[in-house]
């Protein structure tokens, strides 16, 4: 799809520049003349063809419908579209909006969330547990 | 399906992950994204994205976690020097630090007493006093973290994540009526969150005394959750759960009738819904392992432990808690 787009802008471009171009020579050699048939066209249908590539290329729709937009999150989950931040982190698509709730562990869940409140020595101490016994798991 | 992204940590980060988000340290630490240069300078040759500060913030917290405190000291240092000690966050932070190295509880009530003093000076920093319950909690003492979160909450009532954590900390007391309550607080300012409406439901299924009424309401919240979130496992699970002691108590007549004087929750759901509703559940959480198991794309991103549990259940009704 992004070849066909891509290709597709490509074309429009230079058929619209060249439209442009030939009205500015046009209008500059015969300042009184009306404009020739074949240029309108050309500009009309680079104009087209500009419009089809640039929706081919967009990235797809977000499901208008909450809850399958919200399904699809939970469903393939965060993932890297290829960029990268300048630390080397990836910048990742987006997640769950609710998730700084802290709520989706359950009562007393082990999620992570609620970071005003995050509790510095149980996270040290669960640490500290599982690399003594050998950091298996 | 954790992978160990600083920029945006997972959503579960046990032991093995923060070791993994740890080991950073060194790359990220090496060089800094600001400049040395003299001020106009250093505006041009700034290596400083939005990012960076969010990468740093979380790379503290996971050093900390691994007791790398070396290197929590250098990127606290880092971001001092960049926002200033005065900042609200950088003072959460380092007071989140003292915590972290502070091994007697007498050292801990002495960072408690710190918090104190700051907020003497400026009794609005919330993060402060977010911190200071948090200490309680830490110390075993869960009564004065409610009271002191209480008062936090009249003077900030649309504090979402105060109220949720209210809530845990109600609930973790056995205090359902509060617990759900406070919930409630948080469903006024986000009414569409999903898991928020599934915590509410696993909290009236908990609640005692658990009857028609509890758990008919527990039903109508898991409802709710999987109509904000169509592949939310837990509300399929816990609908599941609900509907299947809720499907003897609705065809036992008598005690349908005991309970009719409730008015405020409604009349209970009828027996045939239920009973719709937990072929739905079924089917749906049998679709969920099925295509989980299968790898398809689209389907990873499911927490694994969820989808086997979800498999107990449809496999041997459950696990009894």
């Amino acid at each position: 799809m992004t070849l066909i787009g891509a290709t597709l802008n490509t074309v429009g471009l230079l058929f619209l520049t060249h439209a442009v171009y030939s009205t500015h020579e046009h209008t500059a050699t015969f300042p009184h003349a009306p404009l020739p048939l074949d240029i309108t066209i050309e500009l009309l249908v680079s104009i087209l063809v500009l419009s089809a590539g640039i929706v081919f290329t967009s990235p797809s729709l977000k499901p208008i419908v909450w809850a399958r937009w919200a399904g699809r999150l939970s469903r393939e989950g965060r993932h890297g579209e290829g960029k990268w931040t300048r630390e080397g982190e990836e910048i990742l698509s987006e997640g769950d909006p609710y998730a700084f709730l802290g709520l989706d562990g359950g009562i007393g869940g082990k999620r992570e969330g609620r970071l005003g409140f995050w509790d510095v020595r149980g996270k040290r101490k669960e640490y500290a547990e599982w690399a003594k016994n050998g950091g298996k798991q | 399906m954790s992978h160990a992204n600083l920029l945006s940590p997972p959503s579960s980060i046990p032991p093995k992950t923060a070791l993994s988000l740890s080991q950073k340290a060194p790359l990220i630490l090496a060089a800094s994204p600001t400049s040395s240069l003299p001020w106009p300078l250093s505006l041009l040759f700034s290596r400083e994205s939005p990012e960076s500060w969010t990468i740093h913030e979380n790379l503290f917290l996971s050093s900390l976690r691994t007791g790398d405190d070396k290197s929590a000291r250098l990127t606290l240092d880092r971001m001092t020097t960049r926002f200033g000690a005065d900042n609200e966050r950088i003072i959460a932070l380092r007071g989140i630090y003292e915590e972290a190295l502070a091994n007697t509880p007498a050292e801990l009530e002495k960072v408690f007493q710190g918090y104190e003093k700051i907020l003497r000076e400026d009794p609005t920093n919330l993060s402060i006093r977010k911190r200071r319950v948090a200490i309680l909690k830490s110390l075993g003492r869960p009564a004065d973290a409610i009271t002191a979160l209480t008062v936090l909450l009249e003077n900030s009532p649309t504090d979402v994540e105060a109220w949720a954590e209210l809530s845990e900390l109600y609930a973790s007391q056995g205090l359902w009526a509060q617990a759900i309550y406070s919930l409630e607080e948080v469903l006024l300012v986000m009414p569409n969150a999903w898991s928020a409406h599934a915590q509410l439901a696993t909290l009236y299924y908990l609640s005692t005394p658990s009857n028609i009424t509890t758990l008919s309401l527990s039903l109508r919240y898991f409802c709710r959750s999987i109509e904000l979130n169509d592949t939310y496992l837990r509300g399929y699970y816990g609908l599941k759960l609900v509907s299947q002691k809720l499907l003897p108590l609705l065809s036992d007549s008598t005690s349908l009738k005991r309970n009719n004087d409730e008015e405020e929750a409604g009349p209970p759901p009828k027996l045939a819904t239920v009973k719709k509703l937990e072929e739905l559940a079924t089917s749906k959480l049998a679709e969920i392992v099925r295509q989980y198991n299968a790898g398809k794309t689209g389907w990873t991103g499911l927490d694994e432990a969820e989808v086997i549990a979800a498999k107990a259940l449809l496999d041997h009704g459950g696990i009894e808690r």
